[in-house]
């Protein structure tokens, strides 16, 4: 008898835990849907490591009634998540009959979340994108929403009109722009002696620029120069920098081996053989925000979504200053834009929830909340509550920045095919298995080819 | 009463059921897809046996498979022998044998992109733990991940730390399977250990070295996380294996047509293998 006691305590016991453990795992995985690390090497428009747990499904609310839900599927780097909610609330208090379900996705999980939807016959309502150019296709037009194009698009920054502009259609809102910048320890910089450029007149050449980086290391005490993120995105800003450019101006052929594009893998290769640019980032995979945080290293060049990230360092200064120039400034633009889908069944409430979204007090909100730049013009000065100067910075390398950057990336459906092996044959220049001649030859080589296998 | 036929067949049911939807339907989708071009949102496009030859004229799909190949031939062997050495050591009566045995299985249950991580934070250039002792002791650091030749022999390295512990068990109920009255003969006939390792032992370990070698080859194969984790694929291209290349070509480059393509003959590689195994060792039948 007391066996078989035993024997039932034990199985009742074990079945407890089972059951408690899966109530466990239950519900964290239900709070589990949330924001991409802000850790992400390339928090914006790069490649980032982290894979995070899908949102819901959902469906696209088909009642042909009064009730509508639309599915907004969202990713966040830093507080936005928060801040967009906030203002879904705001806007299903002044709209009754619409109930808006933020889908949140890590961002590495973004593009294949979408495909996913969109080739299930159920796309979302609407989504947070970075690559507008890979769902042109799919997107809904908005052209019939939103009046005369002119007008709409005039109240937008003229560099970013490519990215949300394609095929003379208009695909998608702008919510905010990004920019890469420069982002300098002060605390180093200070003990060093060395003074940054108070205004753009006092720009640095690289070559100044270099060598305030080196008086750093040695007087201020700076392990590393410069950690510069692993991504094409950012070095592409050197090569506008030196004049050059991935695409010519109509995107037919490549321009990357120019005489400009092979200066500035040189000058990028030269970066790392002379100490400056440590090579574990770009040939050991360190991540560069990390390395910044130690506050061993001089500068970072990243772009303003580090700057939530960055807020809470206190171990040292730090602050944004202006990136040198070689032949021209530049820096490159990116973003994030809104967009709605074809064949969700709610496309109507869906493009006026884009237009409230791209209005000037909700954008200036959500874009100050965020501390992010806004993409519209009459938001230039936002109240930003921390970092005010540091935006104004920004905005003013955005201004300063020609065609070519935003026009060779917003071709998105062209540029998923190369990031890859761009990134592969600088490293194969840095590492001197190749000059920077023969690397951007066979760069240019395999756009050409993946321009005629598009057309 | 006497089961009827079907019963053990209703057993099999659930498993067979999932097995299919999860691994047989997608592996049989993935072959359909390899015959077209398909980018994961716009229709397919059929073009028929154009991605497999694209991929045999490519010549960095066979770079790829030759960094993964050498990275097979090196890892396994070394995963046989050191799992075998291990094993042999602790099936004899060692004082904590079971808290060895645990020491050296426990890496196994930690998953592959920790391991990965893990082995990153000891031996990351600028600031990994080994260089960091190497400077305090007045050496040089070493670059163990951005030069190339460093950073395969780390994911060895790493790959094997992870993975001894799990054939290591394998090993030891191979081992313990051995009669002792092999060994005792072997003695009284004067063999020494060396000769009755190789006469008595590894013959008899036959059916659990195949399991071994199969398991291994396979998993070898296959391995992406942990390199992933560990150098991102890199310096460059220098640790970038099949599996993280599929994956960039179907989904960074979005050429899912041609990625498929890739896994077929990834299939088919490692299938020759298991065969090729399996009829080498007579199906680890012992003679």
């Amino acid at each position: 008898m007391g066996n078989k006691k035993g024997r039932i305590f034990a199985i009742l016991a074990l079945a407890i835990l089972l059951v408690a453990g899966l109530a466990a795992c239950g519900s964290g995985g239900k709070n589990g849907g949330n924001s991409s690390g802000a850790s992400g090497a390339s928090g914006g428009s790069g490649e980032s490591g982290n894979s995070g747990s899908g949102g819901s499904g959902g469906n696209a609310g088909g009642d042909s009634g009064k009730q509508v839900t639309l599915d907004f599927v969202w990713f966040t780097d830093g507080i936005e998540g928060e801040v967009m909610k906030a203002i879904i609330k705001d806007y299903e208090a002044e709209n009754p009959n619409v109930k808006i379900n933020l889908v949140e996705v890590a961002y590495s999980d973004l593009s294949t979340k979408l495909r996913t939807m969109i080739a299930g016959g159920k796309p979302p309502a609407l989504a947070r994108v970075t690559d507008t150019g890979y769902y042109k296709n799919q997107a809904l037009v908005l052209d019939d929403y939103i009046g005369d194009q002119e007008s709409f698009t005039s109240q937008f920054m003229d560099s970013i009109k490519p990215y949300y502009v394609m095929d003379g259609k208009v695909i998608a809102v702008p919510m905010d722009v990004t920019a890469n910048g420069l982002i300098y320890n002060k605390t180093l910089f200070d003990k060093a002696g060395v003074q940054v450029p108070q205004s753009p007149d006092e720009v640095w050449t690289w070559d100044e620029f270099t060598a305030a980086l080196r008086q750093v290391m040695e007087k201020g005490g700076a392990k590393y120069g410069l950690v510069w993120d692993f991504t094409p995105h950012r070095y592409s800003t050197l090569l506008y920098q030196f004049g050059g450019s991935i695409f010519n101006e109509d995107g037919t052929a490549a321009a990357i081996n120019s005489e400009a594009g092979v200066k500035a893998l040189e000058y990028f290769v030269k970066l790392h053989k002379d100490g400056i640019i440590p090579e574990s980032v770009w040939l050991g995979g360190e991540n560069p925000n990390n390395l910044f945080r130690t506050g061993t290293v001089a500068a970072h060049l990243a772009g303003n979504w580090m700057l939530s990230n960055y807020q809470e360092i206190t171990e040292f200064e730090w602050g944004v200053t202006y990136m040198p120039k070689a032949e021209r400034r530049s820096s490159v633009p990116g973003g994030k834009y809104v967009m709605a889908f074809k064949g969700s069944g709610v496309e109507d409430e869906a493009a006026k929830f884009l237009q409230y979204l791209s209005s000037k007090e909700v954008n200036g909100r959500y874009c100050q909340e965020s501390l992010f730049i806004s993409p519209r013009k009459d938001n230039a000065q936002l109240d930003y509550t921390f970092g005010k100067e540091m935006f104004e910075i920004f905005s003013d390398e955005l201004a300063n920045t020609p065609a070519e950057a935003a026009n060779d990336w917003s071709r998105q459906d062209l540029v998923t095919q190369f990031t890859t092996d761009l990134r592969n044959f600088i490293v194969e220049a840095v590492t001197e298995h190749a000059t920077p001649q023969e690397a951007m030859d066979k760069a240019a080589a395999l756009i050409n080819d993946i321009i005629a296998s598009s057309n | 009463m006497r089961p009827r036929a079907y019963v053990p067949y209703l057993f099999l049911l659930p498993n067979l059921l999932i097995f299919s939807v999860f691994i047989v339907f997608p592996a049989l989708f993935g072959i359909v897809y390899s015959f077209h071009k398909y980018d994961g949102l716009n229709p397919m496009e059929y073009v028929g046996f154009d991605n497999y030859a694209a991929l045999l004229r490519s010549s960095e799909f066979w770079d790829v498979m030759r960094r993964t190949f050498v990275y097979v031939l090196t890892a396994v062997p070394l995963i046989f022998a050191g799992a075998l050495l291990i094993a042999m050591m602790l099936v004899q009566e060692l004082r904590g044998k079971a808290l060895f045995r645990a020491v050296f299985y426990w890496p196994v249950m930690v998953s592959f992109i920790i391991v990965g991580l893990t082995w990153k934070w000891i031996l990351g250039d600028s600031f990994g733990v080994v260089n960091y002792l190497l400077e305090l002791a007045g050496l040089e650091p070493i670059k163990w991940l951005s030069d190339p030749v460093n950073a395969k022999m780390s994911v060895i390295v790493a790959t094997l730390w992870s993975r001894v512990g799990f054939y290591m068990v394998l090993f030891i109920s191979g081992l313990q399977s051995i009669p002792q009255d092999y060994y005792e003969a072997a003695k009284i006939d004067g063999a020494s250990r060396l000769r009755s390792f190789f006469s008595v032992t590894l013959p008899l370990l036959k059916p659990t070295s195949l399991l071994v070698l199969i398991l291994a080859v396979i998993e070898a194969f296959k391995q992406y996380p942990l390199m992933m984790a560990l150098t991102g694929g890199g310096p460059g291209k220098a640790t970038t294996n099949i599996v993280q290349y599929v994956y960039q070509t179907g989904f960074i480059k979005t050429q899912l047509g041609m990625a498929s393509a890739m896994s077929v003959v990834l299939f088919l590689i490692i299938a020759v293998f298991t065969v090729v195994q399996f009829r080498l060792t007579k199906g680890g039948a012992i003679e």
